[in-house]
């Protein structure tokens, strides 16, 4: 402490801030270098960090921490700190940049114990309706005052501080303090990058005002300081007028790294409404079709329109301009593509609770467990597989097998005006059922067709991304940026932009014909294990070992959504086919809907035993399809799920839902496969649901 | 393989039960037998270079600094961690900030530059000393683009301009699916023929050659294409134990 007021003098009196610096040495009472109590260094952090976090900032000059600590979100403190800690060298301070830079101690570190449980007390002594919001404190007092004390290598205080109090905390944080069991010195930490991220960032908690002031009330009393000192420092406390929330609201809320969401994190905008498609003249060439037309009209040539969703002329307001990103343009196979799309439509199943789809597996054999990834084609023609072994392999799910193009000798010799060139270029001899694409040194963790089906990308714990050519067979760019594992990878709804995700903590947007990405999607405080596109491509969703999930905007990169709720790390995501939820499933067994436009979440299923790799809403989001690796496949309703939303202005204001326990009236079916975890779902154009796993015989 | 169970503790090394011990405190219960001995070999290691420190500082044992030194030159070498966070936000900041980039419209496949794919070939061709009269001048053949079969244009060729032998040298290894895709052929004058891996024809379009110029030429490039058929990655290793004479490689 000491040592970090006078560090700051320096730091004003090199910057010629001479009023601050009389200001904090007449607070701080220093006479050359007599420094004064410890309460009276928070004035220096008032006067050098941005506005408190609290309603009250007089209140928070007083009650904040020193704010030199990197903990400050402002990041100009933080510049301060780490450019002082890099350039000062001070005669009388030693060590002031290990003080800037490291973590500031509050206190004694002997006396921690006392503190957290003089903590402990108050909230078990409180009321009731306070006690379930009070208690959100617990773990994250818990994991900042450890990593302090193991920071500042007090190794004997920060082991017995654990084993004191680590069977206190809820059951959902056991994985996070098996982590921190192992992580007793401070060289343990100097590579975890997520405990240092989780360290330097606040952790959120939602309290209500009622519960607030009688924490403050109790923390500001004099003997309690220190540990209003650390609250102060290390949690940021979003506050809401209402009623305290219950135990299961909270429970259904938390449970990631960083604590909740702030409110304001989830106020921006989101255009979660779908493109326009393009309108254009279905050739009805077809006869049969024509004999399903009901109305009795004479068999005009009527172009069928796409029903998506262009009845009405008008923009949907909740739609992104056709051009705030720019996409590619629709080639004519790309119209063909759509054409063919819309025939499917129309001979698509409707799915409801009373018309379940049937489901067909594609079990592949012999794996050895090392399939890590599948894809399936939007016409569901071709199934990828992504193994451990590095090998990429492409089957024809059609009787219509995969052939490459021929070589420059015998596409010499074809015909070129001939009508099926495209045929002709095509090599018969080598055609085959499956086709093997060798190329990544690594495990290969994702895959995704193009919606075009020329191209194929494959993700590896290489660190690359890499584009196959589905005509050549061939590996076309290797994409590197990522130096880590990559985890997942996919293709945007309309081809060219792709997102890919990975070890760094990272989202990055790339453009196939660009080497380097062109957004970086960073935020996460862990590992980013799922990647996905909004329909409209103008968003991107990614979900992280950091148990949240964000939603990102393409076309600035900013985070625009933030959902906590998951026990676990995310490994699955899927959007609804209108675009407006998001349903996500993670390794604690649930899967969870969420509302993108108010940013809330709206439902619970809880069903799965084990981690869910899959989820995929049917073609018109009527049913919603979860797969997991405890071998079972199960049919959820996603229309019930939706339905009936309080969207009164309470629960948007403060995002508080009651989820009502309906998990059991949503599921529609299960279905058990023999020990075969499922890894990946796809809904054909007539909403015949796909999957696809490989057989384990454990 | 499949998840194991641990060595039974009768027959294990106690270093491997130690090992195993370690593990399961550490919260993992499920791993392959050979997690172990790999875990093993790095606490080797760890220790080898534990006493090597401890040794140079001539000290009798070795403490906890030789512990501390040997982690931190072995983490040094052998891991790297991410980079932290305000680096993260500050170039995501940065790369965040360019508007996306307009598309062009009929580009054909959007790929970029030609240095960042993986479509060049890597291989080239060894010429043959056969007795086939030098033309005039130097041919050099645009590369053709077998792969993608939309409107790529043809590029052409910048090959190295002087006079040198080319070489077939395939890579041993190199993923079947590259062979023969694209590759770029030289004739250079000063050799009596090259070898061409293109089976031109002169009735190929994009191939920007004066046919006459060719004309003998490309009667002896199609007899000698004809052993070769597709150019596939076996026939240009058989090639070079065809060419006795000559294996100076470029």
């Amino acid at each position: 402490d000491r040592q970090t007021l006078v560090a700051v003098l320096q730091f004003l009196r090199r910057s010629n801030l001479r009023e601050s610096e009389e200001i904090l040495r007449r607070e701080a009472r220093l006479l050359g270098d007599d420094l004064g109590a410890a309460a009276l260094s928070p004035a220096s952090a008032g006067l050098l960090a941005g506005s408190g976090s609290e309603a009250d900032p007089g209140e928070a000059l007083l009650g904040r921490g020193t704010g030199a600590a990197p903990g400050a979100i402002g990041g100009s403190v933080a510049t301060v700190a780490t450019s002082i800690g890099g350039a000062v060298v001070v005669e009388d301070q030693p060590d002031v940049s290990a003080v800037l830079s490291a973590y500031n101690q509050q206190g004694d570190p002997t006396l921690y114990e006392e503190y957290y449980s003089g903590l402990k007390h108050f909230i078990e002594c409180s009321l009731d309706c306070h006690r379930a919001e009070l208690s959100q404190l617990f773990y994250p007092l818990f994991v900042h005052m450890y990593l302090e004390l193991v920071y500042n290598q007090h190794e004997s205080e920060a082991k017995s501080f654990f084993e004191r109090f680590h069977g206190d905390q809820e059951c959902y944080y056991q994985d996070d303090l098996r982590v921190l069991s192992s992580l007793t010195k401070k060289e343990h930490m100097k590579g975890n990058e997520t405990m240092l991220d989780f360290r330097t960032s606040k952790f959120v908690l939602r309290i209500s005002r009622d519960s607030y002031q009688l924490l403050k009330r109790h923390l500001q009393e004099k003997q309690n300081n220190q540990i209003w000192n650390i609250v102060q420092e290390h949690l940021y406390i979003d506050i809401f007028d209402g009623m305290p929330r219950s135990k299961q609201q909270i429970d259904a809320m938390v449970g990631s790294l960083a604590g909740e969401a702030k409110r304001e994190a989830n106020k921006a905008k989101v255009f979660f409404g779908l493109l326009k498609e393009p309108e254009f003249d279905v050739p009805l060439d077809d006869e049969d079709e024509e004999g399903e037309n009901e109305e009795g009209k004479p068999k005009k040539k009527k172009p069928k329109k796409d029903n998506v969703g262009s009845k009405s002329k008008k923009q949907d307001p909740n739609a992104p301009p056709q051009n705030r990103i720019p996409l590619p343009e629709l080639k004519d196979s790309d119209k063909l593509d759509k054409v063919m799309n819309m025939k499917e439509a129309a001979r698509r199943v409707r799915l409801g609770p009373e018309c379940l789809p049937s489901i067909c597996f594609y079990t592949f054999l012999n794996a050895y467990q090392g399939l890590t990834a599948v894809d399936i084609t939007d016409d569901s023609s071709m199934i990828v597989g992504g193994f451990a072994d590095s090998t990429v392999r492409v089957w024809s799910v059609t009787p219509k097998k995969l052939r490459s193009v021929k070589t420059a000798a015998d596409l010499s010799l074809i015909d070129k005006e001939s009508d099926d060139v495209l045929e002709r270029i095509m090599d018969e001899k080598t055609a085959s059922e499956l086709k093997i694409l060798y190329g990544h040194s690594g495990p290969v963790y994702g895959t995704s067709f193009s919606p075009d089906r020329n191209y194929l990308l494959s993700c590896s714990e290489d660190g690359t991304v890499r584009l196959w050519s589905l005509q050549t067979f061939t590996c076309l760019v290797g994409y590197k940026g990522h130096n880590y594992p990559v985890w997942d990878t996919q293709f945007s709804p309309y081809g060219y932009y792709f997102v890919s995700g990975g070890h760094d903590r990272v989202a990055r947007l790339w453009a196939t014909d660009h080497y380097q990405p062109l957004r970086i999607f960073a935020g996460h405080l862990a590992d980013v294990t799922c990647t996905r596109f909004h329909p409209n491509s103008n968003y991107i969703a990614t979900g992280s070992a950091d148990r949240t999930i964000r939603l990102w905007d393409v076309l600035n990169g900013n985070c625009v959504r933030i959902f906590t709720g998951h026990k676990g790390p995310i490994h699955s995501l899927a959007f609804s086919p209108n675009g407006r939820f998001l349903a996500t499933g993670a390794t604690d067994g649930r899967v969870l809907l969420w509302d993108i436009g108010h940013g809330l979440m709206v439902g619970e299923l809880k069903g799965h035993t084990d981690t869910i790799y899959a989820l995929r809403f049917s073609r018109d989001g009527e049913i919603l399809a979860s797969g997991s690796m405890d071998n079972t496949v199960r049919l959820w309703d996603a229309v019930k799920a939706f339905e009936d939303l309080e969207t009164d202005d309470f629960t948007t204001a403060t995002g508080h839902i009651n989820l009502p326990e309906n998990s059991q009236d949503l599921l529609l079916g299960t279905y058990m496969t023999k020990s075969t975890p499922v890894v990946h779902l796809h809904f054909t154009r007539r909403n015949l649901l796909l999957a696809a796993g490989a057989y384990s015989s454990q | 393989m499949e998840a194991a169970k641990m060595a039974s503790p009768k027959s294990a090394p106690k270093d491997a039960q130690v090992m195993a011990q370690i593990l399961k405190d550490m919260g993992i219960t499920e791993y392959e037998p050979r997690v172990i001995n790999q875990m093993l070999e790095f606490a080797y290691r760890l220790n080898w270079a534990m006493g090597i420190y401890s040794s140079h500082a001539k000290k009798s044992s070795v403490d906890a600094d030789d512990v501390r030194l040997a982690i931190q030159c072995r983490t040094d070498q052998s891991f790297t961690s991410p980079p932290p966070r305000d680096f993260l936000l500050d170039i995501a900041r940065q790369k965040n900030q360019t508007p996306l980039p307009l598309i062009k419209p009929y580009a054909g496949p959007r790929l970029p530059p030609d240095r960042y794919c993986l479509t060049a070939p890597n291989y080239r061709l060894k010429a043959l000393q056969k007795k086939v009269s030098s033309t005039a001048g130097r041919i050099t053949v645009p590369r053709l683009s077998v792969g993608a079969v939309s409107s790529r244009p043809s590029t052409p060729t910048l090959g190295t301009p002087s006079a040198q032998t080319v070489s077939v040298s395939a890579k041993v290894g190199a993923p079947v699916s590259l062979a023969g895709q694209r590759f770029t052929v030289q004739i250079p004058s000063s050799q009596p023929a090259g070898k061409s891996a293109t089976p031109t024809t002169p009735t190929v379009q994009n191939v920007l050659i004066n046919p006459s110029l060719i004309g003998p030429k490309n009667i002896l490039i199609t007899t000698n294409m004809v052993s070769q058929g597709t150019a596939s990655d076996p026939n240009p290793l058989k090639r070079k134990h065809e060419d006795e004479d000559d294996y100076d490689t470029l």
